[in-house]
């Protein structure tokens, strides 16, 4: 039951790592990314049709999400602002309250079954910040967890987000770090819901520019550490429970 | 985490594979969600529930628990109408984790067929359960 210890004991040694699919996503509008999640998520309960963890990593358009207990009062400009730059605002099931996704931000979304894992909510997201503290570290980034909120943090700067949900025990949503986003979004909003906090990159922190491929492939390799997993790489297409 | 051993998992309620509970008082079952399932979920935030009156199929979505950067779906053990729902967990959503069998109760129902209750597992099967999952 005790799930993550950075341990392997000699029986991991003589078996192969436990298995992940790992895709990796061209620049996904938001509502198609939560379709895809809902579909691997019912066939992930089902088991059947997909009986692998899932991981997939995708950018997004630029997009303002809401929690679904969250009201509008962290949004510091208009609705009709928004609006006029083409910015969609979409309420989602996922716990936290307003944030921000756009293009030079890498997003994971694990669809995970938490229990056969035996991963608890907390070590999960847990293990989410640690995949992103370690990624920037290769970059000499020194991020730490928050006290007062999740995440990862740079001082009082937060560079990468964990929002997640659960389904009959399978959880979705995930993690965004801030790579070389613009960071003029996150001056409309008091991102998730915490006034005079602000919002940093990698990026800003370095003050040069940083490959966001470079970056995801830094991702992966920690995140297959952290979980103690291989990720094999699929795509959408070779995934039989979405035909 | 607490160890499968440390569970509190009394014999006086039935419990889902999704981690909610059910226990008769009377003609009325009273529901929640499991010491494993608030456990799992690290401090409680919000608790989400139905209206009185709403009626649900066993199994159907009901209530959504919030804890620190999670929502978690909660699906109803027996099938039925809402005829409460504790108040109390507006104000203090801590109830579910310090109290998960009695302050901490999410919903009473009145049951449309109370032989559901007899396809939900026992603490025993529960047990098993999370040991065969381990």
């Amino acid at each position: 039951m005790e799930s993550w210890n950075g341990l392997r004991t000699d029986y991991e040694d003589i078996c192969p790592a436990k298995k992940f699919l790992w895709i990796d996503l061209p620049a996904t509008e938001y509502e198609e990314a939560w379709r895809l999640q809902n579909d691997l998520v019912a066939a992930r309960k089902k088991g059947i049709c997909l009986d692998t963890d899932v991981v997939m990593l995708l950018e997004h358009p630029s997009v303002f999400t809401i929690g679904k207990h969250s009201d509008l009062k962290n949004l510091t400009v208009s609705e009709k602002f928004l609006e006029k730059r083409n910015i969609p605002l979409i309420r989602i099931e996922r716990g936290g309250d307003i944030t921000f996704h756009g293009p030079g931000q890498l997003v994971v979304y694990p669809i995970i079954d938490l229990h056969a894992a035996g991963l608890s909510v907390l070590n999960y997201t847990e293990n989410l910040e640690e995949v992103m503290i370690r990624t920037v570290q290769d970059w000499g980034i020194r991020a730490q967890r928050g006290m007062r909120n999740r995440g990862v943090w740079v001082g009082n700067n937060k560079l990468g987000s964990v929002g997640i949900a659960i389904r009959r025990g399978i959880c979705f949503h995930g993690m965004a770090l801030n790579v070389n986003l613009s960071l003029e979004p996150f001056g409309w909003i008091n991102p998730c819901g915490m006034q005079k906090i602000t919002m940093t990159s990698m990026e800003q922190e370095l003050s040069s520019a940083v490959s966001i491929n470079r970056v995801r492939h830094a991702v992966k390799r920690h995140f297959e550490m952290v979980f103690d997993v291989e990720l094999v790489m699929t795509s959408l297409s070779e995934l039989d429970c979405l035909q | 985490m607490k160890e499968i051993s440390e569970l509190n998992l009394p014999d006086n309620v039935r419990y889902t594979e999704d981690h909610e509970w059910a226990r008769i008082e009377g003609d009325k079952v009273r529901a929640g969600l499991d010491d494993y399932a608030q456990d799992q979920l690290g401090d409680i935030v919000f608790v989400e529930l139905p209206r009185i009156g709403d009626t649900f199929k066993k199994g159907e979505m009901f209530a959504t628990v919030e804890s620190v950067k999670a929502v978690c779906e909660c699906y109803l053990p027996i099938g039925g109408e809402i005829i409460a729902v504790n108040q109390a967990l507006e104000e203090s959503p801590e109830l579910v984790n310090k109290s998960p069998y009695e302050d901490g109760w999410f919903v009473d129902i009145r049951p449309s067929d109370s032989s559901e209750m007899d396809r939900l597992m026992t603490n025993e099967d529960c047990m098993e359960r999370l040991k065969g999952a381990k």
